[in-house]
């Protein structure tokens, strides 16, 4: 062993896991129970001193284990007074009434067992010995545990007798150990916990404190930690209010006229059946000025539309919803706001009559933006998808035609995934004039909206939406939150 | 949206260029392949284009934008003498009829596919579901003028399609698969509609099926087509779709008079839009000569007429024309959406947080400082978890979904709660402690506002642990509070305590009862709290809350 090496070695050895070589080393091989007495402490520390050098390859500990046997509690009293069917049979001559017998306080355990061993017979009621009744291999058992393993076994299965494991440890000094030993060692005591006054008294300077090893991994906390899933909206708030865009947070409920009407939604389109969409038995009446509403789905209002035809119905537009999408908030916001320039986006659960399954829950969370201003172009609306997917993470972006109800042109933003391709994500468009002229506004508004559970399949790898909502506890323990942030920005 | 079967043999015949060209360009048409076969593509369409949804309008539509064949198509309609009738007494039932007589017919397997599946995505996507808009093919030559579209006893019988007897109609809506499948449309009313010939023979029982009459199989040459429906607009298109659709394979087109009106006229309509607006719609520097080039590529008739205007002429199975701004749309696919560079406009506005939001946010920061960790259970939920489970009484302030999909989801949480006791019953065999929280909207009275819910799981949990979180929250978030003896049955008496501001509750803290445990299946103490945040928020008009 080198000199170096026996110093790294000595170093990492406690005050008592030297006290113990040292002991040891007189011996070479002994019990816990005497190196606990000569230590002054447990054999159970001794052990835990000697598995520790063990590891470090100065001692071995050999594990030996023995079994023992003990008569129970009932087992003793036996011992002492002999089994039921002997003192049964003790407690009459040669025949008994049944009847009679039965009083006797063992005669429960003791008439079947004398029955059993053909001491008795039992005929009309009567209970009559056959002859002898030599002690039994059980009675020597009884007496004396070795005498008999037959004797023992019968004991065994009648309770009287119980089985105990031993562990017998022996303790041996390795020839390293003695080597570490003969080198000398240190046994000035050691600190494992500094205190205030040593502190305050300069003492912890002549203190020899007790090295931890890193390789000894630290128990596993879980911090107090907001979910993963909500650290990627959070991240996706951030970056759109970082591009100058003001949050929208509105209502769960909504009237068919702001999810619907506002939007340009025919009345007869098929988003807006019972089979598609949570109704709710709640009226809302249409705002003031309704009627441009109204006039626009008719005909077109005063803009170059034809509209959709047919009557327009104030009856339908009143019924409730819960949303469908979170672009119902954003045109009442518009609406509310009309003087440019406006940005704003929201961050909401919609809903959708849907069953629940692995890719499809009834409620999601949906992102949009919007972007009012006098001389916005759809052009200006790629720019924003672009940077705003650049921020996300997806440094390339491509456009596709899309088909929205309410945006004109539309386009379907595509982001580049390694391993996937060309992924869809979200809807996005310039709002059709007969949504904004039919809300007051004067200004072309770029609009775009992302579903963001499909985004967070996509960042968290996820297989199966219903994690996010209804989450197992370990997932959100283990889950590290960098994976769960946005890797853009600039 | 439907999705649309091209064989490419049928299709490059069509389209005259081979597979690849046309499938390296559809995507950015506008249109998302579905799945590339041997033989053939899925190519899935968009709603507003039911023009697309056969071979043989996509070929044509592709014609154009691969620069084969552009401008606008010109389809003849010639007269003939056939007559149709239209029985006032519809006006209530399904009072629109649209006809058209096609010649020259020359079926194969791939076009009665193509036009059979027409026939199918129209009624779904034009005719929701045959309701608005049901269609009707005929072989003209089992059949004679004049035709009558009248409204008829239900006892009426005829040999329905697929069938070999005569049924009335009432017992086609009982026994014929489809019959089953579309009765709700006209079973309300008296009478139902019907179609038949000069001797009265039934062609059709529109929109349930046709008669076994008039099928159409590969030696029909002549077709009869009725439309029937709700909406005028809407069965004229569909008129047009399925009659230009049979002209690109070579058919030829005769009007029918419907009372006296001639259709179809499969004429164009016209519009004249402004150059300057499609610039400051889409940010391309365009002139009217590059426009009218532009709206060619998409078979729309395009004449420039002078420097800012365009006058166009839009086929007519183009039912998606609305506004000039959807012609500008066709103008930026035909220009390719991938050419044009994105570019950041100078708009300055200044990113706000809304109050909501920066609450929940500042909850959530201590929550997590007290070593809870989030969840985001859903808002939809039942009566049995937010209210027996709880031991509460039923809030009447609770909102119900009319048409739930589940007995699991039928009301929209009032409190959140109740919700984190059921992660907890899902995480049940999770290590302790459990300290979770979940913070956003509730329902009451079908107004949305935001609550605050946490609990701790382990076998210390107790009142003082949760009354100390409590307390932080209180302080934390500013609230006036006082603390009050609570008597929420949902926690053990003498172990829960109300959180008051002036004298209104605003939130409830302690430990769950053991019948609340219970009924979650929860094997340990739990400490729980719930704050209304409305104890922060409150303030009658918030701005920016629609």
């Amino acid at each position: 062993m080198g000199k170096q090496n026996t110093q790294t070695l000595t170093q990492t050895l406690t005050f008592n896991e030297k006290r113990l070589l040292i002991a040891l080393n007189t011996k070479k091989e002994a019990g816990p129970g005497q190196l606990a007495e000569e230590l002054a402490t447990m054999e159970e520390a001794v052990i835990q001193y000697a598995l520790s050098c063990a590891g470090k390859g100065l001692a071995a500990v050999d594990r030996a284990v023995a079994v023992a046997y003990r008569r129970t509690p009932e087992g003793e009293t036996y011992a002492r007074e002999g089994l039921p069917e002997r003192q049964l049979l003790d407690s009459f001559e040669r025949r008994i009434p049944m009847k009679e017998l039965q009083q006797h306080p063992l005669a429960r355990i003791g008439i079947g067992w004398m029955r059993k061993k053909g001491w008795v017979a039992i005929r009309e009621g009567v209970v009559e010995k056959t002859g002898g009744a030599p002690p039994g291999e059980d009675e020597a058992a009884l007496q004396d545990l070795t005498a008999s393993e037959k004797g023992l076994g019968m004991l065994l299965k009648r309770g009287l007798v119980a089985e105990e494991e031993s562990v017998a440890h022996t303790i041996r000094i390795t020839p390293a150990g003695e080597a570490l030993v003969a080198a000398g060692l240190d046994l000035s005591e050691e600190v494992g916990t500094l205190t205030r006054e040593q502190l305050l008294s300069g003492e912890w300077k002549n203190l020899k404190l007790r090295r931890y090893s890193v390789a000894t991994l630290p128990r596993k906390v879980f911090p107090g930690k907001i979910h993963p899933y909500q650290q990627l909206l959070g991240e996706m708030r951030r970056i759109l209010l970082n591009m100058g865009f003001a949050e929208i947070y509105g209502d769960v409920v909504q009237s068919s006229f702001w999810n619907f009407d506002a939007l340009f939604q025919p009345q007869d389109h098929p988003a807006r059946e019972m089979q598609d969409t949570f109704f709710i038995d709640v009226r809302r009446a249409c705002p003031e000025g309704w009627e441009t509403v109204r006039d626009m789905h008719e005909a077109g209002g005063e803009t170059s539309s034809t509209g959709w035809g047919g009557a327009w119905s104030r009856d339908i537009a009143e019924g409730c919803v819960l949303r469908t999408h979170t672009t119902g908030l954003t045109i009442k916001y518009l609406h509310d706001n009309p003087e440019p320039p406006v940005k704003a986006f929201s961050i909401g659960r919609a809903y959708r009559r849907e069953a629940i399954d692995p890719t499809h829950t009834p409620e999601f969370e949906q992102l949009e933006g919007v972007v009012m201003d006098e001389g916005v172009t759809f052009r200006h609306l790629l720019g924003f998808l672009r940077e705003f997917y650049r921020q996300m993470g997806f440094e390339d972006v491509r456009f596709r035609p899309g088909y929205f109800p309410y945006t004109e042109p539309s386009v379907e933003p595509e982001v580049w995934v390694d391993g996937l391709g060309w992924v869809e994500l979200g809807g996005a468009g310039v709002f059709r004039e007969e949504v904004t002229a039919a809300n007051g506004l004067a200004c072309p508004v770029l609009a775009w909206g992302l579903g963001i559970s499909r985004l967070a399949m996509l960042r968290m790898n996820l297989k199966d939406l219903r994690l996010l909502y209804r989450s197992d506890v370990d997932w959100v323990r283990e889950y590290p939150l960098s994976r769960a942030q946005a890797t853009g920005g600039r | 949206m439907p999705i649309i079967t091209l064989p490419y043999a049928y299709l490059e015949t069509l389209v005259g260029t081979d597979r690849e060209t046309i499938l390296a360009r559809i995507p950015m048409f506008g249109a998302d392949i579905e799945r590339i076969e041997e033989d053939h593509v899925d190519v899935e369409f968009f709603a507003n284009r039911p023009d697309l949804y056969s071979t043989e309008g996509v070929a044509r539509a592709l014609r154009g934008f691969l620069d084969i064949e552009t401008d606008l198509p010109v389809y003849e309609v010639a007269p003939s003498a056939i007559e149709f009738s239209v029985d006032p007494g519809l006006a209530g039932i399904r009072p629109y009829l649209g006809s058209a007589v096609i010649r020259n017919v020359h079926l194969d397997e791939d076009s009665i596919v193509s036009l059979m599946g027409l026939q199918e995505a129209l009624h779904w996507a034009v005719g929701r579901g045959r309701k608005k808009v049901a269609i009707g093919i005929h072989d003209l030559a089992r059949i004679a003028p004049p035709f009558r579209y009248i409204a008829a006893d239900p006892k009426t019988s005829f040999v329905p399609l697929d069938f070999d007897r005569e049924m009335t109609m009432t017992e086609i809506l009982a026994d014929h698969p489809k019959g089953r499948d579309y009765a709700h449309i006209v079973e309300p009313y008296p009478r139902y509609p019907l179609i038949v010939d000069a001797h009265d023979r039934a062609l059709s029982f529109p929109p349930i099926i046709n008669g076994e009459l008039t099928r159409v199989t590969e030696a029909t040459t002549d077709i009869l087509l009725d439309t029937t429906g709700t909406d005028r607009r809407a069965v004229m298109t569909a008129v047009n779709i399925i009659c230009t659709a049979f002209a690109e394979t070579g058919a030829t087109i005769e009007s029918v008079h419907v009372d006296g009106e001639q259709m179809p006229s499969l004429a164009p309509s016209e519009r004249t839009v402004s150059v300057a607006e499609c610039r400051r719609l889409l940010g391309i520097d365009l002139a009217a000569a590059d426009l009218a080039a532009l709206l060619q590529r998409m078979r729309i008739g395009a004449v420039p007429d002078g420097t800012d205007r365009v006058r166009i002429r839009i086929p007519c199975y183009r039912a998606d024309i609305m506004h000039d701004w959807d012609v500008f749309e066709d103008a930026a696919i035909a220009y390719g959406y991938d050419a044009i560079e994105p570019a950041l406009p100078r708009t300055f506005t200044i990113g706000r947080e809304h109050p909501v939001s920066r609450c929940m946010d500042l909850v959530r920061t201590l929550m997590v400082g007290l070593g809870f960790q989030e969840m985001m259970p859903f808002t939809l939920t039942n009566e049995r978890v937010l209210f027996a489970n709880m031991r509460r009484d039923a809030d009447p302030a609770t909102l119900r979904l009319m048409r739930p999909i589940s007995e699991e989801q039928t009301v929209v949480r009032t409190t959140i709660l109740p919700m984190l006791a059921e992660i907890l019953q899902l995480n049940v065999h999770r290590e302790l402690p459990m300290r979770l929280f979940a913070v956003g909207d509730v329902v009451q009275h079908a107004t949305t506002h935001q609550h605050a819910a946490a609990v701790s799981m382990h076998p210390e949990a107790d009142f003082s642990e949760i009354y100390a979180a409590a307390d932080v929250l209180c302080r934390e978030l500013g609230l006036a509070s006082t603390i009050a003896e609570s008597d929420d049955p949902a926690f053990i008496p003498g172990r829960r305590g109300d959180i008051l501001v002036g004298d209104a509750r605003f939130g409830v803290f302690g430990e769950l009862h053991p019948g609340v445990l219970g009924a979650f299946e929860l094997d340990q103490p739990t400490a729980a709290l719930e704050l209304d945040l409305r104890a922060v928020l409150q303030s009658p008009s918030r701005r920016d809350t629609p």
